[in-house]
């Protein structure tokens, strides 16, 4: 047992650092309790997956019915009759089986060819064309941003939404809402001088501290977010501790991630958006296995997922999105691989979607320098979400005017 | 969170326009050193900090400005090869030959990093390498695709170090010579029948006018006078004539037969030229949306100066508005300012900057050689979310539990007292130049003290190089430790 006129406050690298803070740890203990920690269970939460490095669109979701599509892959193209058929025109690659299954069930829409105008083969520039929703400027916010500033959310809720990633994705960039980046098995998030105690809380108040002798406009900013983070770090382990899973996750990152995602959601802590990564798809030679793999990974993750929040009554409530900075370039190159593209398929998913196969497949006759032209604009799928989903008026966080798409449930 | 026009960090209290960039006469003290030191550079060690505080305020500004011989300073990094992967391929080389190749180009990214960083903490001439960083993040390119090298960062990198405090005309002239640059923006794909206008937009937008003060007639005239502006087939800047459009061009309301540099000159005529750069020095040298007054006064000094920057920035760090206390502690730190600051703080060697402090720099959001994108990095409030401090915290926390620092941090333990009060009031003097509340101060003595804790007791020989590396680190993770 820890005795609290001294407990341990952590250790740097095998020296421990042992404070006197009798007084501290009361007032950490003082602290008012989260807010917004309870959200009604008809909540929506939208969870975006970021297959990084340009997930070939072609091989996912195989146009199989095109002769073009052989012709430009003549060693890569997933045969007819392994393709895992969702209509008369495409189907699902081979290793996305229990993907398949969710399609079947009608919990998938494949919207297909999204993209945007004058496409940049950047990896850097394009993610940022999809996180900031901006293809013409550097906005500096993110669409997600722009949707929490306009949400009102409770600002004392220190997880209105997660980054499960190291870094912060653009997508979050906010002018009011702090949004905390999170590794999936929470380890990494947290002080590391704290990691073995759990007693950060006793230098809260230093580490938050405005009464200064010095003014600066930034002061009550870092303090603020100092506070958060260190009170994030210590609580949300504890808040997600109750939630209980019989679900089997792939022992992969996008598993680990979504099975944090499911007990965030689950343990009701008001979180609205929540960001995982899978990758990298960056398949410039031997595209093949790497391909196949990431796939079929995301795939029983995806299935895990659905599985484990339908079990707690939770899957019509989420709804999951991927997007990638880019498709690849029609034609195979020497390398067994395919190069930085344009377009390519986003699918949707939950027990709200009206599943089905959107939009028209790029056509394979009429390129774009190589590269298959976008049919529907990422605006109007991030539009349909902001509005259909998210309940908000797009205006404001997406510029221009784009259609909504029906696929989402009424 | 990021900076926004809505919420402005600009200081509160009231500028006086009259005087602010007239010398500065008030009081010198080690407090002033230090700022000077943070802003013109990256924190100084604390005895580099004591001996600015025992010059002259003018005398300590001419040390920044004058730089000093820095040729014993380590070498550029030899670079390995790292040609595009797509001409490789054409070259017929193996998936594994090009795996290869995708390692030499992290092998490059690391070593100009660590030599960079390196050269930041070993510099006798810290205002050059704080001007280079200012240049990195303002005419960017990034090491990543579109065929740039090591070599073309490298050369890129030099190039802004040569014009550190030089003639910001002639450096932008120079810039779009510039191999990374004509990659990163696409001018060596400007040809006269095919004009590509990258170049030429980012130069007015985010390199030299701003929105607003240019139409998009502008855009494409001088995208024409850019064309030809090329590479050779050793990537070095060659003028093609044949790609070149020779026709007249109407720009800024003059009309000739311009080349890009004429643009360049035209645009360096623009009184949005001297206001544009005037503002970007003071946010990164002084404080964030700087009054429009403040900005008018330091524009004036680069037109009487014709954009010879020594003399500007002489002024400006001399000035009153620099050493106000409406400046002091008024920015954000950035990660190499955080990284160099406390490596210098401690003294420690430039050679311990290894991969984790690079992994964590990324961490905290400025990974050099890749800016973003071509706007640089944001600064200010983007630097601050709960990802990026806990990764300060945690990189403060390695810091002070490395096993060098209690040698090289020779004011640690130099006539180290065992009496609380005094170990404490010395570490927060040289760690964040007194600036700490009485609540945070009196729970740092209590730390030191021990008072209380059966487990460890009073301050003592025994205890107190842990006592002293975790005082340290509680410091650093104050908020005040985050700004400049």
């Amino acid at each position: 047992m820890q005795s609290r006129a001294g407990f341990l406050l952590g250790s740097l690298s095998g020296l421990t650092v042992v404070a006197k803070n009798a007084d501290f740890f009361g007032r950490a203990l003082a602290q008012a309790p989260l807010s917004g920690l309870t959200g009604p269970t008809d909540d929506h939460v939208l969870v975006l997956v970021n297959l990084q490095g340009g997930n070939d669109g072609l091989n996912c979701v195989v146009p199989y019915s095109m002769p073009q599509y052989y012709k430009y892959r003549p060693t890569l193209g997933v045969a007819q009759s392994d393709v895992l058929r969702l209509n008369d025109e495409v189907g699902l690659n081979p290793n996305m089986k229990s993907f398949k299954a969710m399609f079947d069930r009608g919990q998938v829409a494949v919207i297909q060819g999204v993209g945007y105008p004058k496409p940049d083969h950047s990896h850097f520039r394009s993610q940022e064309i999809w996180q900031t929703a901006d293809p013409e400027g550097y906005s500096g916010t993110g669409w997600i941003g722009r949707y929490l500033d306009a949400a009102g959310l409770p600002k004392a809720n220190l997880f209105n939404a997660v980054a499960v990633s190291q870094v912060l994705p653009e997508l979050f960039g906010s002018r009011t809402i702090d949004v905390p980046a999170i590794d999936g098995n929470l380890r990494g998030y947290g002080l590391a001088s704290d990691r073995k105690a759990g007693g950060a809380a006793a230098f809260r108040s230093m580490l938050s501290d405005t009464t200064q002798p010095f003014d600066s406009p930034y002061l009550g900013k870092v303090a603020e977010i100092e506070a958060n983070a260190q009170r994030g770090s210590e609580e949300l382990p504890k808040l997600v501790d109750n939630y209980k899973t019989d679900a089997q996750y792939p022992a992969t990152i996008l598993g680990r991630s979504l099975a944090l995602a499911s007990q965030m959601i689950g343990s009701q802590i008001g979180t609205r958006v929540i960001y995982v990564t899978h990758g990298s798809f960056d398949t410039h030679t031997s595209q093949k296995p790497t391909q196949d793999r990431l796939l079929g990974q995301f795939s029983d993750a995806i299935s895990a997922f659905y599985t484990d929040l339908a079990s707690h009554g939770n899957d019509k409530r989420v709804l999951t999105m991927t997007f990638s900075e880019f498709g690849r370039r029609v034609a195979e190159n020497a390398s067994h691989g395919t190069d930085h593209g344009e377009a390519a398929p986003v699918f949707m998913i939950g027990g709200s979607v009206k599943g089905g196969v959107y939009a028209n497949h790029p056509s394979l006759d009429d390129l774009d320098n190589g590269d298959v032209k976008y049919t529907t604009d990422f605006r109007s799928v991030y539009a349909t979400v902001i509005e259909k989903w998210l309940g908000r008026s797009p205006q404001g966080i997406i510029a221009g005017s784009y259609p909504s798409l029906p696929i989402i449930a009424a | 969170m990021l900076a926004t026009s809505s919420g402005s960090f600009r200081p509160a209290g009231t500028l006086d326009a009259a005087t602010a960039l007239l010398p500065y006469r008030g009081a010198w003290n080690t407090r002033g050193a230090a700022h000077l030191l943070r802003r013109a550079g990256f924190g100084g060690s604390p005895a580099e900090v004591s001996a600015f505080a025992a010059m002259s305020m003018d005398a300590a500004v001419d040390r920044l400005i004058h730089f000093p011989d820095t040729s014993q300073l380590e070498a550029a990094p030899e670079l390995v090869q790292d040609t595009r992967r797509k001409e490789l391929r054409a070259m017929g080389l193996t998936t594994e030959q090009i795996k290869m190749l995708g390692k030499a180009h992290l092998d490059n990214a690391v070593a100009l990093m660590q030599w960079w960083i390196g050269r930041m903490i070993a510099t006798p001439a810290p205002l050059q390498e704080k001007m280079t960083l200012f240049w990195h993040g303002h005419f960017t390119s990034a090491y990543e695709g579109k065929g740039i090298t090591a070599q073309d960062i490298l050369t890129q990198n030099q190039l802004y170090r040569s014009y550190a405090l030089g003639n910001i005309r002639k450096l932008t002239l120079a810039v779009s010579h510039d191999p990374a640059m004509l990659k990163y923006l696409d001018n060596r794909d400007n040809r006269a029948k095919h004009p590509n206008e990258n170049y030429a937009r980012e130069l007015m937008e985010l390199f030299t006018l701003g929105i607003g003060n240019y139409t998009e007639q502008d855009v494409r005239e001088s995208a024409r006078a850019f064309t030809g502006y090329m590479l050779d087939d050793d990537d070095q800047f060659a003028f093609y004539a044949r790609q070149h459009d020779d026709g007249s061009k109407t720009f800024l309301g003059k009309t000739g037969n311009f080349t890009g540099d004429d643009i360049v000159n035209i645009i360096f005529q623009q009184p949005a030229a001297s206001q544009f750069f005037a503002k970007k020095l003071l946010e990164f040298y002084v404080y964030s949306d700087p009054e429009p007054q403040l900005v008018d006064a330091l524009a004036w000094q680069l037109k009487k100066n014709y954009f010879e920057l020594a003399p500007v920035m002489s002024v400006l760090l001399r000035s009153n508005v620099f050493h106000s206390e409406r400046a002091y502690r008024a920015l954000v730190k950035s990660p190499t300012e955080f990284v160099v600051g406390s490596y210098k703080l401690f003294s420690l060697p430039q050679a311990a900057v290894g991969k984790p402090i690079l992994g964590a720099m990324t961490r905290m959001g400025q990974r050099l050689f890749y800016p973003p994108n071509v706007k640089g990095w944001d600064g200010g409030a983007a630097w601050i979310n709960s990802g990026t401090l806990l990764t300060r915290e945690n990189l403060a926390s390695t810091l002070c539990a490395n096993p060098q620092m209690m040698q090289t941090a020779t004011w640690l333990t130099q006539n180290a007292s065992l009496d609380p009060k005094t170990l404490s009031a010395h570490i927060v003097t040289q760690v964040l130049q007194g600036d700490i509340s009485s609540a945070s101060r009196a729970q740092l003595d209590a730390y030191l003290n021990g008072a209380g804790t059966s487990a460890l007791g009073m301050l003592s020989g025994e205890n107190f190089d842990e006592r002293v590396r975790g005082a340290v680190y509680l410091a650093m993770a104050t908020p005040a430790y985050q700004l400049s």
